[in-house]
């Protein structure tokens, strides 16, 4: 069963069968929330309300594009909210957050978890390390190169989702690319200084 | 190879996309140049905590939460709906017709004519024996 037809069968009140696109588009979702966020259970609570948005807009869904790139671009957006949003946030609420993030990664410690616990911690501050330096990316920069490196998005795709040309894409990535490294590069030396 | 050309390769090098002349370039450049190296291992570093959060599963049960979400939400619609339905709509029935009435009574009261004051007819004068019989003076007898 194609997209356009589960999607029409939907629009037409079979509820349940959105499960099935649930399941289908689940993780691609996920992936590209989670490089916005780089946390799991707000990835998760954004997968969910990607979802959501999608389900009550789908009759809007001309079927243009392809459903996946529709998604997309639900993703990216809810995401670059979500993140505004919590920028507006209270100091308080964002220390709140930074502990809560620190829980978040006890999963390094379970009995699955065979590495020992200094390697854990300096998996955590790289973590971080890199989070922070995609945070100060530009928008547009920070969805191109989460599209390009946590989706493995082709620049085609990428340029249909973010409604821009390729060569635009292209620039993008490489301004990205070089920012990163640069930001990561300081980081870095301020790491090596203390 | 020089420096500028090597970080340009980095990405296609890490990911092995280079031609094997290139690779061999790239690989003993990175083998003399210090900061080349350097930033060949930072962009290794990125690649591998991407990587790992690339590899976080999605919640097990997101489907169902995701269909449970929009059950709610249509419910809590119907409740809106519903309230409109019982509450609202009679209490509005009720103002327009208390309202209705109310202008009903103003237009009528503009509607009378102007002239229309409380005279005594002349007839009322002759049957009017208040005058002959009062009812002080047979309390009095």
């Amino acid at each position: 069963m194609t997209d356009s037809e589960t999607i029409n069968d939907i629009i037409r009140g079979d509820k349940e069968k959105f499960r099935l696109l649930i399941e289908k588009y689940q993780q691609m979702v996920f992936r590209t929330c989670m490089g916005f966020v780089h946390n799991k259970d707000d990835a998760d609570d954004l997968t969910q309300e990607v979802f959501i948005q999608a389900y009550q807009a789908l009759s809007k869904f001309k079927m243009e594009s392809a459903f996946s790139t529709w998604l997309y671009r639900i993703a990216v957006n809810a995401s670059l909210n979500k993140i505004r949003r919590s920028a507006g946030t209270s100091l308080f609420q964002r220390i709140e957050s930074l502990f809560e993030r620190d829980n978040n990664k006890v999963d390094f410690f379970s009995p699955v978890n065979t590495e020992d616990p200094e390697s854990i911690i300096i998996k955590q501050e790289h973590s971080l390390w890199l989070k922070k330096a995609l945070d100060s990316l530009p928008e547009n920069q920070r969805t191109a190169i989460i599209l390009s490196k946590y989706d493995d998005l082709p620049q085609k795709e990428i340029a249909e989702i973010m409604n821009i040309t390729e060569g635009a894409v292209e620039a993008l990535l490489q301004r990205a690319k070089k920012n990163l490294r640069e930001k990561l590069m300081g980081d870095g030396r301020k790491k090596s200084k203390k | 190879m020089n420096c500028q050309l090597c970080q340009k390769n980095l990405d296609a090098y890490q990911e092995g996309r280079l031609s094997p002349d290139m690779m061999t370039q790239v690989e003993s450049h990175l083998e003399t140049c210090d900061s080349c190296k350097r930033i060949y291992n930072i962009q290794l570093l990125a690649n591998r905590v991407i990587n790992s959060e690339k590899e976080t599963g999605v919640n097990t049960f997101l489907a169902t939460r995701v269909l449970a979400g929009i059950e709610n939400l249509e419910n809590a619609g119907h409740e809106k709906e519903s309230f409109t339905v019982r509450i609202l709509q009679p209490a509005l029935i009720t103002v327009s017709l208390a309202a209705a009435v109310f202008f009903g009574i103003v237009l009528g009261n503009l509607s009378r004519p102007a002239g229309n004051t409380d005279k005594v007819p002349v007839e009322l004068a002759l049957i009017n024996d208040v005058s002959l019989e009062s009812v002080d003076i047979l309390s009095l007898e």
